[in-house]
């Protein structure tokens, strides 16, 4: 007989979990309490109901009593729920046809001296577990075929080291960068630290490996100008921009060309120190080797193509359009420097001996435009003292980068190394705030330069001047206390590094959300350091904020396994938890476009979900005007049903329901139990996926049911597992408590809380708190009866 | 009034952002008066958040500040380092501390009452013979200045003494 025309036979196993919950609850008088329950065909209590022989005991009651769906009421679901899913499935039914009532965590551990009240609450549990089974439905987990190519966008170490890798594990990668050449800033340093070995000597190998790996499509001079679709299926749509030489006949020799070109200008790969020709090639080691005119200043005289023996120079080259489709895409966008004018005081783009970091790496690069002198731009004489200002851009509000760039101190000890060693008579200074050298290696590193004789003065300098014989630094030397002033014939800023404004287009093709300091953010601050909020799609590098090179090359090392982990099999599993548009009701509204955190939703005529993209978190269904955004697990009717059980018996006042989000509240209610931090039985919690989840008629029914207040928990503001959940939720509870005022119910049954998963005491003591304030306020409906001039409801 | 009260009192008047002072010593570098301080506005920061109120009212600093503001324009932590000093004389202020040129004040003050304007020639005069030690290099300058025509001996008078009463008055009530 098909279930679905029958009554569904629920069995329910009461775990005594040895003595946890069996030392406190009345595990028979439960029993005996759920056989009662509709729906419930059976009813046991099992000692350890997650031990093999309990999983047996399940198994056979599905077989034998054809038993629809399963309530353990047991531990908490975040422990245990995987396992009965898993014996569920191996006894043939649904792994979705499992509720678990929490007895463990939320009640025996938590309740330990009020025996009669806990086991009330458990009974409560109990039924409000098997009104939510009855309404569970098969889910199918699908999976879907997607494409195994990989787009990295961004030719720096990062991408570099993200596409080799892929690569060389036999995925094909589309690496797509904007300039000429791949190889980023890297590949215009001197030497690096700590080793001070040469830059582009260990960047050069791995450059030509790009260009040599028959798995890499390499596209320079390109940009992405459309990116749609979602995980395992991003089409994308990018630009090759014409350099006017054939890259298949030119030979990259570039002195035929560029010493026939008259046209010179300030070279960008110089930082402006160095000069460039119209038709030029970014650095010597440049990938792919080819020359590049640049439109802007070429004249068109045409003497390059007349020079060029392989004739490869083409005035009639087009830019070119390119289609991919890709299963995931890295973003290694980089960043770029802070510009220096922007401190005044500091005199850049004033005096010409005020330099930046970038630019005296250009000056020590034996490649550079100085051939590796360190000399005043002014005079053209080296420089004999010089002086290093630290933390400029960085760790400063007045130009918006409250962030330390990580990079410069390191950059700076290694910079003034190499000055010292080229010329051991200078007088080289580091002007700083706090040195920081965390790294392995780095304080060595740091011991080292203070060995060479480098000066190392506390306090940031407060402006520059440019006398008749130098530059004048002012700074007080906050060890001894004293405000000074020290002359130098070369001043570098030690630039720190901001956000790419160059990525910013493909940050908004994707969707990718944005940190306070401008760079994007990655899933979770700590534990997901190289995904994005949306899936399918990775981040590498300062993309995601200030890095060393290790760092970075680690860094696209990681997102290319998590790419590879995602595609490897070339389809992909779709969780079936998610949203779904019932597109009868939907009146295109457009509100759960805004409140989903995963630009799941997108609306034509109807809103439709794109079930790859979406988490689940159902912010969007209890934003819905018309509910026609439905979850198929954690339903509205199966929320409904358990708050209608929950409130079916009153067996306490104050009656409190509560909606907990699964990652923070719910879990911090399971800590508070692991911990057996005691509060008080009032409480009925339903678990939700995020406090975003709990719809406004939630709370109403829990209130026109009896409940004398009603608790939502969440995340705390700022760490939402779903970004953004909790202030949707937050913004609906402000909203609602109005309405509860216009309808004569005090606000402040409505009460919310933030708390982190490790603050079990936090959450222990605001239902304490909140107990406390409802037992002043009344049983609900109080303060209507009040309101009625016969004091009668 | 504890050291920590101080410390609370002066973030109230001054602002959150003190907390956050990193002792970079942006604000006594940028200081057109700093040479002529025992303690860098920096230093008075740091006494300020370690609650040596004694130290701290106790400097010569707060009365040198010319408020010129390049402390609060530069500070990379957004702190108001000029707001601090106005919190410490608010506070010196309320507990009857004065500077040690409180008497230099009072001849000021007087002057404005009695004629309504200061005249240079008169109000050094008084304050040389209050401070002896001064009074040297006073007349030196002054006998310089007087050569140059730089000052008038002729203290001058203006209109509404009536209403400069007033407001002194009303002074005195509040």
């Amino acid at each position: 007989m098909d279930p679905s025309e029958r009554p569904m036979r629920i069995g329910v196993y009461i775990c005594h979990c040895g003595l946890n919950i069996a030392a406190t609850l009345d595990v028979e008088e439960l029993r005996r309490f759920a056989e009662m329950l509709p729906n419930v065909v059976v009813a046991r209590d099992i000692q350890f109901t997650c031990s093999d022989a309990g999983q047996n005991t399940i198994k056979s009651d599905i077989a034998e009593l054809k038993l629809d769906a399963i309530v353990v009421a047991a531990c908490s679901p975040r422990l245990h729920e995987p396992t009965f899913r898993r014996t569920i499935t191996e006894a043939g039914l649904n792994q979705y046809m499992l509720e678990m009532a929490n007895i463990r965590e939320q009640c025996s551990w938590v309740h330990m001296d009020s025996p009669a009240l806990a086991t009330q609450k458990a009974k409560d549990l109990i039924a409000m577990a098997v009104a939510k089974a009855a309404l569970l439905h098969p889910l199918e987990t699908e999976s879907m075929p997607v494409s195994r190519d990989v787009l990295v966008i961004g030719g720096g170490v990062a991408g570099i080291s993200a596409a080799l890798d892929l690569a060389n594990a036999g995925l094909r990668v589309y690496l797509v960068e904007r300039r000429p050449t791949i190889g980023g800033y890297m590949a215009l340093l001197t030497d690096v630290f700590p080793t001070n070995d040469c830059s582009i000597c260990v960047l050069a190998p791995k450059m030509a490996e790009v260009y040599a790996n028959p798995m890499i499509k390499l596209m320079t001079y390109s940009e992405i100008l459309a990116i749609e679709g979602t995980v395992g299926h991003f089409r994308v749509t990018g630009v090759t921009k014409p350099r006017y030489v054939d890259p298949t006949l030119c030979k990259g020799c570039i002195n035929e060309c560029s010493s026939a070109c008259p046209v010179e200008v300030p070279n960008e790969y110089d930082f402006g120190l160095g000069k460039r020709k119209a038709i030029y090639m970014a650095i010597p080691q440049s990938v792919p080797l080819v020359a590049c005119i640049d439109t802007n200043a070429c004249i068109g005289c045409g003497l390059c193509a007349e020079a060029c023996p392989a004739d490869a120079v083409k005035y009639d080259q087009q830019s070119e359009e390119f289609k991919l489709d890709v299963g995931a895409i890295i973003v290694a966008t980089g960043w770029q420097p802070f510009d220096a004018s922007r401190k005044e005081e500091y005199g850049f783009g004033r005096y010409r001996d005020v330099v930046t970091t970038l630019q005296i790496e250009r000056m020590l690069n034996a490649a550079g435009p100085t051939r590796g002198d360190v000399v005043r731009p002014s005079t053209g004489e080296i420089a004999r003292s010089v002086a290093f200002i630290q933390c400029v851009g960085s760790r400063d509000q007045t130009v918006g980068n409250p962030y330390c760039s990580r990079i410069c101190c390191m950059a700076s000890l290694k910079n003034a190394q190499l000055i010292k060693e080229r010329y051991p008579d200078a007088d080289v200074s580091i002007h700083y705030i706090d040195i920081r050298a965390g790294g392995e290696g780095y304080e060595e590193f740091y011991l080292r330069a203070q060995r060479l004789g480098i000066n190392f003065i506390r306090g940031r300098v407060s402006s520059v001047e440019e006398g008749d014989d130098g530059l004048y630094v002012h700074y007080e030397d906050t060890l001894l206390g004293k405000t000074l002033m020290k002359r130098y014939d070369l001043v570098v800023l030690s630039t720190g590094l901001e956000a790419n404004s160059d990525a910013e287009v493909v940050g908004n093709l994707l969707g990718l959300s944005r940190r306070p300091d401008r760079f994007f953010e990655i899933a979770h601050p700590k534990m997901r350091p190289v995904e994005a909020h949306i899936d399918g799609v990775f981040i590498a590098g300062c993309a995601s904020g200030p890095k060393e090179i290790q760092v970075s090359i680690a860094q696209g090392s990681a997102a290319a396994s998590k790419a590879m982990q995602l595609l490897f099999k070339g389809e992909i599993e779709l969780d079936p938890t998610v949203a779904f548009v019932d597109r009868e009701k939907c009146i295109g509204c457009r509100l759960c476009v805004d409140t989903c955190p995963s630009r799941a939703i997108s609306v034509k005529d109807t809103a439709f979900v794109d079930e790859a993209r979406c988490k689940g978190c159902g912010t969007c269904s209890a934003a819905c005007p018309v509910d026609a955004i439905e979850m198929r697990l954690f339903s509205d009717e199966q929320i409904l049903a358990q708050i209608r059980a929950a409130t079916a018996v009153k067996g306490e006042y104050p009656f409190i329901v509560g909606f907990l989000c699964n990652w923070c509240s719910y879990a911090g209610a399971d800590l508070a139990g692991t911990s057996r931090i005691q509060y008080p039985t009032n409480i009925r919690i339903i678990r939700v996926m995020c406090a975003g989840r709990v719809d406004p008629s939630f709370v109403l029914e829990a209130l026109r049911r009896g409940a004398d207040g009603v608790l939502i928990a969440g995340c705390r503001i700022g760490e939402c597992h779903y970004v953004s959940g909790n202030l949707h939720a937050l913004q609906r509870v402000e909203v609602l408590k109005g309405l509860l005022k216009e309808i004569g119910i005090d606000p402040r049954r409505l009460k919310v809380a933030w708390c982190a998963a490790s603050e079990g005491d936090i959450l222990a003591r605001k239902i304490e708190e909140f107990v406390e304030e409802l037992r002043d306020l009344g049983p609900v409906g109080t303060e209507l009866a009040a309101a009625l001039p016969s004091g009668k409801v | 009034m504890s050291g920590a009260k101080f410390t609370e009192e002066v973030i109230r008047l001054a602002g959150e952002e003190i907390r956050t002072c990193i002792q970079c010593g942006t604000c006594s570098s940028s200081c057109s008066t700093a040479h002529l301080m025992d303690n860098s506005i920096r230093k008075l920061i740091r006494l300020v958040l370690d609650g040596r109120k004694i130290e701290a009212l106790a400097s010569d600093s707060i009365w040198l500040c010319t408020s010129c503001l390049l402390c609060t324009v530069r500070c990379p932590r957004g702190i108001r380092p000029k707001a601090v000093v106005s919190a410490l004389r608010q506070i010196c202020e309320r507990e009857g501390i004065r500077s040690r040129d409180a008497s230099f004040e009072r001849i000021f003050m007087d002057q404005i009452r009695s004629m309504g304007r200061i005249s240079e020639v008169l109000l050094s005069a008084a304050y040389a013979l209050r401070n002896p030690d001064a009074a040297v290099p006073i007349m030196e300058m002054g006998i310089e200045l007087l050569s140059r025509g730089k000052v008038s001996l002729d203290p001058g008078s203006v209109k509404g003494m009536d209403e400069i009463e007033r407001i002194f008055r009303e002074f005195e009530n509040e």
